[in-house]
C-alpha cells in the first residue's frame, strides 16, 4: 500500500508539474495525438477495408474463366459450359454477363451486370447509390443510356441498393440479361465470363490445371488470387499514404525528441530541491517517466480513439480518395468496427514506449545531482 | 547528537580548479541546542551544513549521527537519514514555483508513502501554525519575502524532522522578519528540535536563542569551535 500511495503521490506531483507548463505540454500532446491518429486511422482503415471485402468475396464463385484474344478479355463462347461440367470434382458451371458503361456526363465508369434471383422485368434496371447519387435517379425514375448501336435506351430505376452494400455496389447498374445482351451487343450463344464451384476446395489448383489444358485461350482466376490482389491493392495504397505522412512522423519525432531529451534550467532547478528536500534519484527519475507515460498514453489513447471515430463512423473522411481509389463513385459506407489487438500492440510500441524512454535519458542526467548542489545555487 | 571527525570536503578534485572548502573538521554538535556557524562567504559554512545533513559526502573523514556511523551509506539509505532526520531551509527558498504553497509544504513527504489525505492535512496544520491557512492554496510566485520564507520552514517541517538546518535565513529579509524567524526557531528549539544555522548576521548569531557560535575561516573551525 505504502508503495502505491507513494507513486500516486509522485503521480499527482508529476500531473502538477505538467500543468505547470501546460501551453508546451498540451502542443506536444496534439502533435503527438495526431501522429498516432494518422498511423492508426491507416491501420484501421487498411485492415477494414481488406476485412470488408474478403467478408463479400467469400460468396464470389471458387474460380473464374474468361477467355483471352491477344493477351486480352473476350467475350467466352456458352459452349465450354458442357467442357467445363465434365472436369471431375466441378460442381455449378454459370455463365455471367456483365460490362462497363461510361457516362460523360458525370464522368463515372459503371458496373452493369446480368440481374440474378429475382429477375428484373425487361427496361428496368436496379442501381447501386453512387450512381443513384451520380445520376440524381431514385426509383421511378427514368434514365436514357446509350447503347453499343449509339441509340440512347430508357430504362425504369425500380430498385437502389442499400447502402450496407455500398462498397461493393456503389458503381452498379443490374439489367435484365436480355437487356443487357441488347444494350452491349453481345450475341446470344456468348457470355462475359463463366464461373465454376468446386466441391473440394482441395483440388482448387488442380482443376485450374485442367482447365487451361482443355481450353488453352482461356484463364482460370482463383477466389484466393482475386483475395491477394485486394490485400496488395490495399497495402499498396496504405503504404503510399504512410509516406505521403511520412514527414510529419518524422517532424513530429525530432520535436518529440527535442523536448524529451532536453530539459530547461527550471526543471533542472526543481530536480535539485526535489533531491534536496528527500527524494532519492529513483523517486526523481520515476516523477519524470510518470509525466511522459502520462502524455505518451494521452496522446496514444486519444489518438487511437479520433482514428477509431474517423475510420469507423466517419468513413475515413481525411483521405478515403486515396485510399478507396474511385474517382467519381466515392461509395459512403460504415465500416464494421474492428480492431487487431496485435495491430493496436505495435502502435502503442513504436509510440508510447520510445517517447517514454527518451524521458528518462535526459532525467537521469539531471536526476543524479547532488542533493547539496542547490544549496550552492 | 551529531559528530564530525577530522572532515576534508574538497571540490573538483585533480582539476586545475580544485578547491579545499573543508579542512580536517572535528565537531560535537548537541541534540536539542540551537548552534550558529558564523565566518565570512567562502568560509565553508554551506559546506558543513551540507554534511552534516547528510546531502553530500565528505572527501575524507567521518559523520556520525546518533552513534551511527552514516558517511559509507549509500545513497538510498543517506536519503532517507536525511529525509526522517532533517529540515532544510535555504537561503534563496527554493520553493517551486507554479504551484501552491500547500503542495510546496507536502513535496518533501510525498515519497514516504504517507496517505495524501493525512499528509495534507498535517501540511495545512503546519501552514495554520504559520498563520499562512489563508494562503494555503496560494501560488508560491505570489507570496511576501516572509510568507515564501515560512512556507520553507513549514516544508522544513512537515516529516517531523530532529534537526532543523537553516542556511543563511536572514539574507532577504528585514530586521521585523528577521526577529520573526529568531521566534519560530525558539519556539523549535524550545520543542526540543537541534537548530544549526550558517550566517555572518549579528541579529541571528547574538541572539538568546544561540546556545553556542561555532566560528569558521577558510574552512577550518576557529577558537571554541574546534573540537577538543
Amino acid at each position: 500500500m505504502s508503495l502505491l500511495e507513494r507513486h500516486r503521490n509522485i503521480i499527482d506531483f508529476a500531473l502538477s508539474s505538467l500543468g505547470r507548463r501546460w501551453k508546451k505540454n498540451i502542443a506536444l500532446t496534439l502533435v503527438y495525438a495526431f501522429t498516432v491518429f494518422t498511423l492508426a486511422s491507416v491501420i484501421f482503415f487498411t485492415e477494414a477495408v481488406k476485412r470488408e471485402a474478403r467478408a463479400v468475396l467469400q460468396g464470389a464463385p471458387e474460380i473464374v474463366v474468361q477467355r483471352l484474344m491477344a493477351g486480352r478479355h473476350d467475350l467466352i463462347p456458352a459452349v465450354y459450359i458442357d467442357t467445363l461440367k465434365k472436369i471431375t470434382g466441378v460442381g455449378q458451371v454459370k455463365g455471367r454477363l456483365w460490362g462497363y458503361y461510361y457516362e460523360p456526363s458525370t464522368g463515372a465508369n459503371y458496373t452493369v451486370v446480368a440481374s440474378g434471383n429475382p429477375p428484373l422485368e425487361p427496361g428496368t434496371i436496379a442501381v447501386g447509390q453512387g450512381v443513384s447519387r451520380t445520376l440524381h435517379a431514385a426509383e421511378g425514375d427514368l434514365i436514357p443510356l446509350k447503347g453499343a448501336d449509339g441509340a440512347y435506351v430508357s430504362f425504369e430505376v425500380t430498385r437502389v441498393f442499400s447502402h450496407a452494400s455500398e462498397l461493393v455496389s456503389a458503381d452498379l447498374i443490374e439489367m435484365p440479361a436480355g437487356d443487357l445482351r441488347a444494350f452491349f451487343g453481345i450475341p446470344e450463344g456468348f457470355y462475359t465470363d463463366l464461373t465454376l464451384k468446386v466441391r473440394n476446395e482441395k483440388e482448387l489448383v488442380v482443376v485450374a490445371d485442367k482447365i487451361r489444358r482443355l481450353l488453352p485461350d482461356t484463364r482460370p482466376i482463383l477466389r484466393d488470387e482475386i483475395l491477394r490482389t485486394y490485400d496488395s491493392l490495399f497495402d499498396w495504397r496504405s503504404g503510399l499514404l504512410l509516406v505521403i505522412f511520412a514527414g510529419a512522423v518524422a517532424a513530429f519525432i525530432i520535436f518529440a525528441w527535442d523536448k524529451a531529451t532536453s530539459l530547461s534550467m527550471e526543471e533542472r532547478r526543481e530536480m535539485g530541491v526535489l533531491k534536496a528536500v528527500g527524494w532519492e534519484t529513483s523517486e526523481v527519475i520515476a516523477m519524470k517517466s510518470w509525466e511522459g507515460v502520462i502524455i505518451s498514453l494521452t496522446a496514444f489513447f486519444g489518438g487511437t480513439l479520433f482514428a477509431y471515430v474517423h475510420v469507423f463512423f466517419s468513413s475515413a473522411l481525411l483521405f478515403e480518395p486515396v485510399l478507396k481509389g474511385w474517382a467519381v463513385l466515392y461509395p459512403r459506407f460504415q465500416l464494421v468496427p474492428h480492431i487487431d489487438p496485435y495491430q493496436v500492440l505495435a502502435l502503442f510500441f513504436l509510440t508510447v514506449v520510445p517517447y517514454t524512454v527518451a524521458t528518462v535519458i535526459p532525467s537521469w542526467n539531471a536526476a543524479t545531482v547532488d542533493p547539496d548542489s542547490i544549496m550552492r545555487l | 547528537m551529531v559528530e564530525l571527525k577530522h572532515i576534508t570536503k574538497i571540490f573538483n578534485r585533480n582539476r586545475p580548479d580544485e578547491f579545499t572548502a573543508l579542512e580536517d573538521v572535528s565537531l560535537l554538535v548537541e541534540a536539542r541546542k540551537a548552534t550558529v556557524f558564523k565566518g565570512p562567504s567562502g568560509s565553508g559554512k554551506t559546506t558543513l551544513l551540507s554534511i552534516i545533513g547528510a546531502m553530500a559526502k565528505p572527501t575524507s573523514g567521518r559523520v556520525f549521527l546518533d552513534g551511527r556511523e552514516i558517511t559509507s551509506l549509500p545513497e538510498r539509505f543517506l536519503t532517507e537519514v536525511r529525509r526522517r532526520t532533517f529540515g532544510f531551509i535555504f537561503q534563496q527558498f527554493h520553493l517551486i514555483r507554479g504551484i501552491s504553497a500547500l503542495e510546496n509544504v507536502m513535496l518533501p513527504a510525498y515519497t514516504t508513502g504517507e496517505k495524501h489525505a493525512a499528509l495534507r492535512d498535517r501540511a495545512l496544520r503546519l501552514l495554520d501554525l504559520f498563520g499562512l491557512a489563508a494562503k494555503a492554496r496560494s501560488r508560491v510566485e505570489w507570496l511576501s519575502g516572509g510568507e515564501a520564507q515560512r512556507v520553507t520552514i513549514a516544508r522544513a517541517l512537515v516529516n517531523d524532522p530532529a534537526v532543523v538546518i537553516a542556511d543563511e535565513p536572514t539574507a532577504h529579509l528585514d530586521t521585523k522578519l528577521s526577529k520573526d524567524f529568531l521566534g519560530i526557531m525558539a519556539q523549535l528549539n524550545a520543542e526540543g528540535k537541534t537548530i544549526l544555522i550558517a550566517s555572518h548576521d549579528p541579529l541571528v548569531y547574538e541572539s538568546a536563542l544561540v546556545d553556542r557560535v561555532v566560528e569558521m575561516r577558510d574552512g577550518r573551525l576557529r577558537g571554541s569551535g574546534q573540537a577538543a
